[in-house]
This record gives structure tokens, sequence and C-alpha cells, in this order.
């Protein structure tokens, strides 16, 4: 009985994981077959020839490009403005932390609702964004639905939703350095611009490092911004990875290149997810070490 | 019938064996002090006999009876632990109730039994405080309590004075004798303080490198240590140590001279030694014999510390008692012999003391 | 040794200002609109003044929605409960199944556990499509679709992980010792993980269930999947309903105002754990 607790305990755990991984190894079973829902007689076992198609395929290609272009511009525009914010609230005032909990909240707006909001607001009859641009001289400033301007228009919402997260983790990061080498620096006169790249950002990059990981993760499988703001639109503007495979699913029905879409996606996470955990954990220990 | 009793208790964590066939019975009611330097598995013994580790292998009986099988909270044991291990959510008074609670005591036995020992343990007043409320002393003493509070039949102390300061173990050292005597329960008290081992003590029991090397009653251990690193352990200033070799007839050489030493070590002739001699054990006098010069002269409390050079360059230390008459003064010279009660020679290669052959 | 000029308080000042704006102002505006008839919305220039009406509410409230068109009838109240039957039954069962699971992993360490955890560790970053696809087939096969035993079920992915990593940190800080002191003072096993563990664990249990919840609640994708109209959350319901001709656009906003507000007051509400869960949800673990 001893000896079987902590398995008896961990059983759930181990269901949820056995729930994860029959879908996981049926979609790679899935990724492999000529598989379309409609037409269930054309059933068969294809090998690799979903993946090779991809090769040749430009809409494929579209979607690796634009998943990774998406990843990217938002990520980036978060990092810089996320640690922009967090140096400005970096010191404990009362008014700092009152912002900084006030900001919380766009992180804590369902990610489709706030792709909702701004549609709103970006709404070419009413909305207040297209009132305040047509102010500047932009007249029929359309954006989500201009292949032009939508992405611009989703990496704003992304950020609008997500920059939060990487302030909150970069001002935790911030608030926990240790004190002294900014003191010295300070007796010593050093110019502040060789504080902040020689001693603030070294010390902050594995906190800078881990929420960028964690936010690229998310962000290159993003679903619920653009499916909600334009289900991948215009056109295939905004086609990334889960929207693709989502359409590939259930309006083509074709179940085996959706599944080889995702089982691609899934190696892109998997690789990159691997550097993020080591160094997820090496401040996890630093966290529990230090303190 | 012994209480407790171990039977070639070892223990591993992976590959590295803390405990190795370690055997020990207790008496009911003896204190037995585990003693030995930090990191020699003391407390690694004491969680095995409390159930909260299980032996790779050996048996541990109470009463006659197996643990194997046994929960901790079925083996009638109490237990304080170095860090004190305080329930943070519980205040003193539940802290203390807690064994008696689990013994399904009424309201009014529980409220009773805690009152007892913290009044022995003069924590009356601070029964209603959190531990986070607590100095550092109360917060012992609520542990000692609390390990106290059901009279359990066997006590398990670990290192119960290692992080209270320098006042509070005096104080202590002198108050616990009487109050695990009162408690009249079977004691294992782990320490790394010989002071603490000696005032407490019916047995000690001398753990290095996971295995007992000498378990005797404090006297014993002092006057006959079992080997050189036991004798260096215990006493304060530690034994004079010097390696050597004995020469003809008892003697040996110390620095270039020889020098008489007990007689009844005539038989190890040509044996690569270490020659031990307590400073207490230096006698003083004036007269033939080895002469050596007094270089610096330390009173440490009732006893008095000389620091000796013999002429060929050897240190050693002494000491008289304050009051003694005859103390020299620094720069002086004095005639120096050993008494043959506090001289022993160890084995150069084991560490084991040679035994006085009676010839 | 505080040497910051005026200069740079302004601008600081200035530039915070700016942030809260810009991350504060959707909301404020979402709010204002759902107060607001269509006539005043569509007023050029729009303006911060008007005449409030609860009837945006009030229709959200009766699920009937009149419009030119005719009246509609709309269960949004519905989708508002099925959000926070769902939210709130998964992050129980969570914690009931999960707070020993994380226990087990942080006290004993079995080759089992370690897999468990890395499994679901790798997992969390892996596209939740991957596995809700084929999941939507075999729900179909096992007539899980569209229930909510089936959605509370695969609302465990996203909740009992959280918990487990959470709750795991906070029982691995407990020192042993005083876990072993409560068993030794007489106490089961059961007992000491009831009265020492989790409630000296507690603020680590709160934060995981209060993001757990949170992060249900916000979830899209799951429930888009595997739920029809009747079962669906507000996430997924108000997509339909921006969607649904001839609608008030202050109702959408009210709509969207009743949907967000339980998270941002819930977050409002406990932000000091919630700060300490995101945080150590990403970093500490």
């Amino acid at each position: 009985m001893r000896r079987a607790l902590p398995y008896l305990l961990s059983l759930p755990a181990l269901l949820v994981c056995i729930g994860i991984l029959i879908p996981f190894f049926t979609a790679v079973y899935y990724s492999l077959l000529r598989f379309r829902l409609n037409l269930p007689a054309m059933k068969g076992f294809i090998w690799f020839d979903n993946y090779i198609n991809f090769l040749s395929d430009a809409a494929f290609w579209n979607t690796v490009k634009i998943s990774l272009v998406y990843a990217g511009l938002t990520v980036g525009v978060e990092l810089l403005l996320g640690l922009g914010i967090a140096l400005l609230l970096q010191k404990p005032t009362r008014f700092n932390n009152i912002a900084s909990i006030l900001l919380l909240l766009p992180l804590m707006t369902a990610p489709a609702l706030a792709a909702l909001m701004w549609k709103l607001m970006t709404n070419p009859n009413f909305g207040i964004l297209s009132y305040f641009v047509s102010l500047l001289g932009f007249h029929d400033f359309k954006w989500a639905s201009d292949p032009s301007t939508a992405l611009f228009t989703v990496t704003l919402v992304d950020v609008w939703v997500y920059t939060p997260f990487i302030m909150i983790l970069l001002l935790a990061g911030l608030r926990s350095l240790p004190k002294a080498p900014f003191e010295a620096a300070a007796l010593d006169g050093v110019p502040r611009s060789f504080v902040f790249f020689r001693i603030t950002l070294p010390m902050l990059l594995p906190y800078i490092i881990t929420a960028s990981l964690f936010r690229l993760l998310d962000s290159i499988q993003q679903f619920d911004i653009v499916y909600s703001m334009t289900q991948g639109g215009p056109g295939d503007r905004l086609m990334v990875f889960q929207v693709q495979s989502y359409l590939e699913f259930f309006q083509y029905t074709n179940v085996g290149r959706s599944a080889a879409l995702l089982i691609v996606l899934w190696a892109i996470t998997y690789l990159l997810s691997n550097i993020f955990i080591k160094q997820w954990l090496k401040l996890r220990e630093r966290a529990h070490g230090g303190a | 019938m012994p209480h407790l009793e171990l039977a070639s208790i070892s223990k591993s964590f992976k590959s590295n064996k803390v405990l190795d066939d370690i055997s020990l019975a207790a008496d009911a009611g003896e204190i037995v002090v585990i003693f030995g330097p930090s990191g020699t598995g003391k407390t690694v013994l004491l969680r095995l006999i409390a159930g909260v580790e299980e032996p790779t292998a050996g048996t541990i009986s109470i009463d006659d009876q197996d643990m194997a099988d046994v929960a901790p909270e079925h083996r009638d044991v109490g237990m304080a632990f170095q860090n004190f291990a305080l329930f943070p959510h519980f205040d003193a008074f539940e802290n203390i109730a807690t064994p008696l609670r689990a013994r399904a005591q009424s309201a009014a036995q529980i409220k009773e039994g805690v009152a007892r020992v913290a009044k022995l343990l003069k924590i009356d007043h601070v029964l209603s405080h959190a531990p986070r409320q607590l100095s550092n002393g109360q917060k012992q003493r609520t542990a000692l309590a609390r390990a106290l509070a059901s009279s359990p039949k066997l006590l398990l102390l670990d290192d119960p004075l290692r992080n209270v300061d320098a006042k509070l173990r005096f104080e202590m050292r002198l108050e616990l004798p009487r109050l695990l005597r009162e408690a009249k329960s079977t004691v294992l008290y782990v320490t790394q303080d010989y002071k603490e081992a000696m005032a407490l003590a019916d047995r000690i029991a001398v753990l290095a490198h996971g295995k007992f090397v000498q378990v005797a009653t404090p006297e014993e251990i002092y006057r006959h240590p079992a080997t050189v690193n036991v004798a260096r352990l215990f006493g304060d200033p530690t034994i004079n140590l010097v390696e050597t070799v004995v020469g003809e007839g008892a003697t040996i050489d110390l620095a270039g001279e020889t020098v008489e030493i007990d007689k009844a070590y005539a038989g190890l002739k040509g044996r690569s030694v270490t020659f031990g001699v307590r400073p207490e054990a230096v006698a003083l006098g004036d007269g033939a014999g080895l002469k050596a010069q007094v270089m610096a002269v330390t009173p440490l409390n009732e006893r008095t510390v000389l620091l000796l050079q013999t002429k060929g360059g050897a240190e050693l230390l002494a000491s008289l008692p304050s009051s003694s008459p005859a103390i020299p003064k620094a720069e002086s010279e004095v005639t120096i012999s050993f008494n043959p009660i506090g001289s022993h020679l160890f084995d150069r290669e084991t560490g084991a003391t040679h035994a006085k052959g009676r010839a | 040794m505080d040497h910051t000029s005026t200069l740079e308080q302004v601008i600081r000042g200035v530039l915070i200002t700016c942030v809260l704006v810009f991350f504060l102002f959707p909301i404020f505006w979402i709010v204002l609109m759902s107060f607001q008839t269509n006539e005043t919305i569509l007023r050029i220039p729009p303006s911060i003044v008007f005449e409030p009406t609860l009837s945006n509410y009030s229709a959200l409230i009766t699920g009937r929605l009149e419009s030119a068109a005719g009246n509609l009838d709309i269960a949004f109240m519905k989708n508002l409960w099925n959000s926070f039957f769902l939210s709130a039954s998964s992050v129980l069962i969570a914690l009931v199944l999960g707070i020993p699971a994380a226990y087990a992993f942080a006290r004993f360490r079995f080759r089992l556990g370690e897999d468990i955890a890395f499994t679901l560790l790798s997992f969390r970053f892996a596209p939740p499509l991957l596995v809700l696809l084929p999941l939507s087939l075999y729900f179909k096969q096992l007539g899980l679709t569209n229930t909510y035993i089936g959605l509370i079920w695969v609302y465990q992915l996203i909740c009992l992980p959280l918990i487990l990593w959470i709750v795991r940190g906070y029982f691995e800080d407990i020192s042993p010792d005083i876990e072993h002191a409560y068993r030794i003072s007489g106490n089961s096993w059961l007992k000491t993980f009831w009265k020492i563990a989790v409630p000296l664990a507690k603020p680590g249990i709160a934060a995981a269930g209060l993001l757990a919840f949170i992060f249900a609640w916000n979830n899209f994708v799951f429930a888009l999947i595997l739920a029809s109209a009747d079962k669906q959350p507000v996430t997924v319901g108000a997509l339909a309903f921006v969607t649904a001709s001839g609608i008030q656009y202050g109702q959408i906003a009210a709509a969207i105002v009743l949907s967000i507000a339980p998270t941002l007051a819930l977050a409002l509400y406990a932000q000091r754990y919630l700060v300490e869960g995101l945080s150590l949800g990403a970093v500490k673990g």
C-alpha cells in the first residue's frame, strides 16, 4: 500500500497523459493516410505523400511564412514594449503597482473576445479607431479586411493582449535583481546607458529569453485572435498553421492533410520547446535557490 | 530485554552509503547520545528509527517488535528536529497538543497535558503565539515540548540545541538532564558538541564514516578512547598528539629526546605509533627530566592552559586547575612528565588504541 | 540616492499615461458602447456624452433582441451559464485530482511521476488542434460530442497541468520535516496531507485554481470544435452573435462586457495570487 500510493495519486494525471497521447498518435497515423471525411471510400495508407505534397504546395509555404512572420512580429513588438513598460514601472511605488495590476486586464480578457472588441473599434461605420485614423487623413482605412493592413491589425490585437504577460515576467525579473551592482555603478558615476546595456540587460537576459520563447511558442500557433478576427483572410493573407488545418479539417474535410500540417507545426514547436524547457528549468532552479 | 534494538542497520541513498551495518541496543530509560561530526548520518539514523525513512538493510525493534511494517504514527516516538519543524499555521499550544490530539484525548486532558510540558519548559506565557512570533529559544522549547507532550516511550532528539544561541544552549545543557530523567523515556540524542554529549549521556555512541567507532559511558570514552579520532573529538583543549616510534623499554622519541612512557607499553618496541597525552595528564615539576619552556599561559574557564615547547621543538598543551598554587609564568622553564592515566598509544595505520599490555 | 530630474519624471509620467490609455481604452470604450443605442454609436464625430441606456443588457438578459428585422431569440445567458458551469466544474475536478498528484510528484521521486510531468510539460506547447481534431472524431464515436461531460473532460487538458505544475512547486517548498513531525506525533499519511500539506500550500492552490478558472473561461478552440450552440461558452457564443444579422452594436458590446467582466473582476480581486501564479507558472513552475 505504501509503495502503491504515489502511483495511485498520480493516476488522474496519467489518464490526462493518455488522453493526450492517444489523439496525438492518432493524428500521426492520420497524417499518413489519404483520409477525407466526405469520401470515406478513398481512405488509404499513403505513407509520407501528405508531407511530400507540401514541398510543392504554395499554400503550405504561405502558411509557414505567415506563421513565422506573425510569431516574429508579435513577439518582437511585445518584447520591446513589455521591456519598456517594465522599466517604467520598475520602482515599486503605489502608483506603479496599481498600474501594473491594471495592465493585467487585457491579459485576462479572452483573446477571442479581445478580437471582437477590436473588431467593433475598427468597424468602418462607427469604429472609434476608424474615426481616429480618419482625423489623421486616412479615410478609407479598412483595418483587418484590407490585405495590406490585416497583419498590422491582428498584430495590434495580439500586442494588446499579450504585452502584459511579458511585462509581468520582466517586472518580476527586474525587481528580483540584486541591488549591489547598481549601487556601485551609481556611486562610480557610470553613465546610465552603460548601466542598462552592461548590467541590467545581461542580468535580465534569462528572463527575457524565457518570456520570449514562451510567447514565441504560443504565437506561432495563434488561433483564437486570427480566427475571430479574419478566419485566416482576407484571402489567405493570415492563413496561419492552426487556422489552415482547422479549415482543412472542417471545411475541406481533408483529415490527412490537416493532420500532416499539425504534425509539421508540432515538430517546430517541439524543437523550440526543448530549448525553452531547458532555459526554464535553469531559471526555476535559480528561483528556488535564491529568493 | 533492551527497549530499542538496532540490528545491522544500513542505509544508502543511491550509491552513497550513509550508514553501514550499525547495531545498538538501548535499555528503557537510558539516554544514549549519538555523537559525531556533521554529515555522518546521525539525523538519518533518527529518521530510520522514527519510520520516516526505511533502512536499506537491517531491523529496528522496539520492545522486541520488528518495526519494518509499523508506520511512524504507530511507533509511540517523540521527535524534536534540528530545525524545530513547528507547524507554522498552528499556534504554540496546538503544536504541543498535536500528539495528544492524535491520541484522541479529551479536551481537558489535552489542556492539562500541554500545560504540564509548557510549565516544565517555561513557555506557558507564549502558548497563544504563532511559531513566527516566537524567539529561537522559544521555538526550540516548543519543539521539545511537542516531543515530550505524549510521554512517548522513545524520544529522538536531533541536535535540539544546534540552532539556539550560546547562552540558551548553556542553560539548556544544565536543564535537559533533569527534564529527560523526568520524562522517563528512552532517549536517543544527537549532537556534535562533546560537552553536551558528556553532560547528558548514560552512554555515548560515536559515529564516524557510517559506523559506530565506540559505544560506551562518557567516562570510558574519555579515559579509554577506542581510536585516535575519538580521543581527538572529546576534550578541550584537545589531546596532544605526536607521531613517533616506540623505542627500547617503553620509551618514545619526542622531537629528538627520549621520553619514558607507561611501562605497560613495553611490548610495542619498534612500532609506528601516535602518542597521545591529555593536557591535564601533562604533569609539571622542577628537577631532572624532560625540560620544556612555557610559551604562553591562557586561562580557560576553571582551568589554565599552558603552551609548552621542548628543546627539540615539540609543542604540547598542558592544563592545570586555575586554583593550583604553582602555575608557572610565561618564559619560565619546567620539567614535564606524562601521567599514565591520560596517555595513550594509537596505531599509526589504523588509528586504533593499543591496549596497555599487563606484563 | 535618488537623483531623477523633474524632466525625467514628467517624461515617465507621460509615457505611463500613454501605456495605460492604450491598454485600458478598448475596455473603457466597449463599456461605453454597451450603454448606447445604435443611434448614438453611429454618431460622427463620436462622443462620450450620451444618455445611457440599459436596454442592451435587458435584451440580453431576457433573450429577446428587438431589431429592424423583427424579434430575435438569442440564448446569450445560456452561453454565460455554460462558461461558468464548464470552468467551475473543470477547475473543481482538476483540483480534486490534481492536488494529490502534485503532492505525489513533489514528495515521492518515482519514475512514472517524472515521465508524466515531462509529457505534460512537453505537450504544454503542442498545438491544441493536434489533440482536438482526432479527439473530435473519437468523441463522435463515444457520443461525447456536445456534452458537458465531454467538454469538462477535455478542459482537464488545460486545468490539470496548470494545477500540477504550480501546486507541485508549493509542496516542494514545504519542509518535509514539518510533515514528518506531524506523522510522528501520531497522525496518518492522509491526515498529514490534509492538515499540513494542503493548508501550507493554500496560496499556491488559490493561485493555480484562479488561473485555471480564467484559462478555462477564456478558452475558445476546445468548445469551437467540440460543442454546438446549446453547450457553447461565451467565447464561442459571442462570435456567432456578431455574425447574426440585425443585431444592435450596443448589444454586441454588452455581450462582450458580460463575457469579460467575470475574469477581469476575478483578476482584480485576487491580483496578488494571480501575479504569483503567472510568474510561478512561467518562471518557477
